[in-house]
């Protein structure tokens, strides 16, 4: 059974709704235009964005003097994109994406492989198919480097990569066992890539290289299957293996609907996938018109990054200055999410993870350097309750009645309601 | 424990909202927890090595030929190791630690794991912070602390976000990533209208967003009552895992009453060319422990402190392809402090009796928790463990 649709016509709140969730947060305008819309023409519309960028981006990684100003650079450039997007869906899905095929920056510090890497996630945002998204991610070379897949060679496995295939990125713990980690590893053995190797090459770009000389080509058994396995065979039967529906269906549920997804409504999103062939752009159109995604409000606890970047479109997208960037992408870190990378190549778990003193003190911080601060950015249009909370009825009414309209934003944007999506 | 009493009446209206919103524990006077004299007062500080620290190039068995066969390329060379016992030693990079080894205040667990072991990071992770291999239980072991002892401060983690270790099963301890600027700074006229904020009534994550705010506020106000009495009685090496070991210090020697600190340092998934990556990660860890309890000794707190040390588990006994050791089983615990019984606890592992190219653990972690709980924390272990484990009297 697919989720069943949202039968009535989008009204002020779901649009606002809709847009917390899939925009970074909503302003007056944006909701006035999807008023009285279908829900999936609403979904469909959001999700056919192409590859236009944000123009005027001043951070240009590949003008990095160390490789640690690489990352400094690609991590603000991003965060630009996340800010001012014109495609903020794109964006976030690239951001779910980057949580799920988790890369970091601890090892990972080549500029143009980042760039490639993020490139391949923007790509595959609202991919059509998902085992081949897999087998790219797979052969990029920012993740060559990073599960040390470049370091497996035939009669000397490196079981990183193999493991994590199946643990994180596909089928989760379960239908696999140690023999299948074996097994693949073996399979994948001769992947390597080429150029850009060492500190000082940081600006050169590698390219995915396969050395036969290297690869294991005997019989091998995984998840069932036998034969003269090969590193993309073993991709795509653990990326249409239908465990990896359900497993990546829940996280895209975390994602948009709710921090502790509904297990019936995942089961349905995992229907839909393996009915699809992991037709990611199918399973999201059909979950971001449902019944069930309108109906889990303030269900998700907006983290770091989703914090951020909803604060400042929810003022309107005011510009800020490169330095206010590259202190945006510091904080989000000290919150506990920098930008590619996570503690662990498990990702961030969210919800209530991301609630810490430190991070909510951040947060009150952050929400006054936006609003009440002496470099607080003039606003154009002040939102509404209803762009600002996402109800109409204010629930802070009381509290902020008497206030001036930057103590209004600041207090509505340290407010829990403000906090989740 | 002390918050100034003027503080305390200012907040008055947060403190009565946040204890009136907590679970029912934490309503309880902190003051009524069942504690076994003579260990009030005492801290726990916890280290956590992120990654599965590799523990046969931890603590080396530089006598076992099997050592050297199983690891041609990564191996500690014999001359290279801190020796210890006339079978052990320590990687050169601990060397920091010998003059708390040749003082008996350094002790090394042997041979530490838990039934089925689990090659996930993260499932064995988890494991250790519930203190479950059976992985049925969502709260952490110092979250259980938390509930026995009846205070939401009395344990913290120091860094950005909560372990699993730490989160009880209605709310999460704190974490404190710099103890200077955990403080509330409110812009000025909005006192009145902040506490009205977090004292309306929610329902589902946005009661459980005000509660956390509440909470954080009574935990800032408690620090910053006496941290500025700390002077630093030991120069930290740079980095991120020196500061927060101040921190820590910093939040002792003020008195804030924690009973239980964590600290973690990541990076330790060494796969490939392990030798450069962890020494300089146990170089780290030993500069940092070291300055650390020198502090401790400057402060006059070396008495009151003890530090133990675990990682998620061990690494492959033979070194793989790439000059790095895969996931293993079992591995070896650490602790130290004036309150630690020195030396090498255990056995050694057998190296030509392995299970599947894993060493078989002897030592149950459990065992090692509940020294520390029992003997330094003076807390019914059973109850938090929730089982009777045995471990070797680490504890002095």
């Amino acid at each position: 059974m697919p989720l069943p649709p949202l039968s009535r016509k989008l009204t002020a709140e779901d649009a606002a709704h809709f847009l917390r969730r899939t925009a970074f947060g909503a302003t007056d305008a944006g909701i006035r235009d999807l008023v009285g819309q279908g829900a999936r023409e609403v979904a469909r519309a959001a999700l056919a964005f192409g590859d236009e960028r944000a123009p005027g981006n001043p951070f240009n990684p590949a003008e990095a003097a160390t490789p640690f100003a690489g990352v400094q650079l690609t991590r603000a450039a991003w965060l630009f994109e996340l800010l001012y997007s014109p495609q903020p869906l794109r964006e976030l899905l690239a951001l779910t994406w980057s949580n799920h095929f988790v890369v970091a920056t601890d090892k990972v510090r080549n500029v143009p492989v980042l760039a490639g890497y993020l490139n391949l996630l923007r790509r595959h945002a609202a991919t059509t198919d998902f085992a081949r998204f897999a087998l790219e991610v797979a052969q990029s070379p920012a993740m060559l480097r990073y599960l040390d897949a470049d370091q497996n060679r035939k009669g000397r496995p490196n079981e990183n990569f193999s493991r994590e295939l199946l643990e994180l990125f596909t089928t989760g713990i379960g239908p696999y066992t140690e023999r299948d980690v074996q097994e693949g590893a073996r399979a994948l053995t001769g992947w390597t890539f080429r150029g850009g190797r060492g500190n000082q090459k940081f600006l050169e770009d590698s390219e995915f290289f396969f050395i036969s000389g290297q690869h294991d080509g005997g019989r091998k058994t995984y998840l069932g299957q036998s034969g003269n396995l090969r590193g993309e065979d073993v991709v795509r039967i653990a990326a249409t293996h239908p465990a990896t529906a359900t497993f990546v269906s829940r996280k895209l549920h975390r994602a948009f609907v709710a921090d502790t997804p509904d297990e019936g409504a995942v089961a349905a999103s995992a229907e839909t996938w393996r009915r699809t062939n992991g037709n990611v752009r199918a399973v999201l159109e059909e979950l971001l018109a449902s019944e069930h995604f309108y109906s889990r409000r303030a269900a998700i606890i907006r983290g770091p990054v989703a914090f951020t970047v909803a604060a400042v479109r929810t003022l309107g997208g005011p510009r800020l200055d490169t330095r206010q960037i590259l202190n945006l992408a510091q904080t989000a870190g000290r919150m506990g999410q920098f930008l590619l990378e996570p503690d662990t190549v498990k990702g961030w778990d969210g919800g209530r993870e991301w609630v810490g003193d430190t991070a909510l003190l951040l947060r009150m911080q952050l929400a006054a350097s936006l609003t009440v601060g002496n470099t607080a950015p003039k606003l154009e249009i002040l939102p509404s309750d209803l762009a600002l909370l996402g109800t109409q009825r204010s629930p802070l009414a009381g509290v902020t009645g008497g206030l001036n309209p930057k103590q209004r934003l600041y207090l509505s944007l340290i407010s829990p309601e403000f906090g989740l999506a | 424990m002390t918050v100034d009493r003027r503080d305390f009446l200012k907040y008055s209206a947060l403190a009565v909202a946040a204890t009136t919103g907590m679970p029912g524990f934490l309503a309880r006077a902190a003051a009524q927890a069942a504690t076994t004299p003579g260990t009030a007062g005492k801290t726990l500080v916890v280290i956590q090595l992120t990654g599965g620290n590799d523990g046969l190039n931890t603590l080396v068995p530089y006598s076992n030929g099997a050592y050297y066969a199983a690891r041609p390329n990564i191996a500690i060379p014999k001359k290279d190791v801190l020796t210890l016992t006339p079978d052990l030693g320590m990687h050169p990079s601990l060397k920091p630690l010998m003059g708390l080894w040749d003082s008996g205040h350094l002790a090394w667990v042997e041979n530490v794991g838990y039934p089925n072991p689990n090659r996930s990071h993260f499932a064995s992770m988890a494991i250790w912070h519930t203190a479950d291999p059976t992985q049925a239980q969502a709260e952490g072991w110092i979250g259980r602390v938390a509930e026995k002892i009846g205070d939401p401060f009395c344990a913290s983690n120091i860094g950005g976000t909560t372990p699993q270790a730490l989160r009880a099963s209605d709310f999460s301890l704190p974490s404190i990533d710099s103890v200077s600027s955990f403080q509330v700074r409110l812009p000025a006229g909005l006192d009145g209208a902040f506490e009205q904020l977090l004292n309306l009534p929610r329902q589902g994550e946005a009661d459980y967003l005000s509660r956390a705010t509440r909470q954080m506020v009574l935990n800032t106000q408690k620090v910053q009552a006496n941290v500025a009495k700390y002077r630093p009685g030991a120069k930290y090496p740079e980095g991120r895992f020196g500061t927060h070991l101040q921190d820590a210090a910093r939040l002792i020697a003020a008195g804030t009453g924690q009973r239980v600190l964590y600290v973690s340092l990541n990076g330790f998934d060494t796969h490939a060319g392990q030798r450069a990556d962890q020494d300089e990660l146990l170089a780290t860890l030993a500069s940092g422990l070291a300055a650390f309890q020198a502090d401790l000794e400057t402060q006059g707190l070396a008495d009151r402190v003890i530090v133990m040390g675990f990682s998620e588990f061990g690494r492959r006994v033979a070194e793989n392809g790439s000059a790095g050791t895969d996931h293993g089983q079992g591995s070896v615990m650490f602790a130290l402090g004036k309150g630690v019984k020195g030396g090498v606890h255990g056995d050694s592992p057998d190296l030509e009796n392995l299970e599947n190219g894993d060493i078989r653990y002897k030592q149950d972690f459990r065992g090692v928790y509940a020294g520390a709980l029992t003997r330094w924390l003076g807390l019914d272990a059973q109850g938090i463990l929730r089982g009777d484990f045995a471990g070797p009297e680490w504890v002095a």
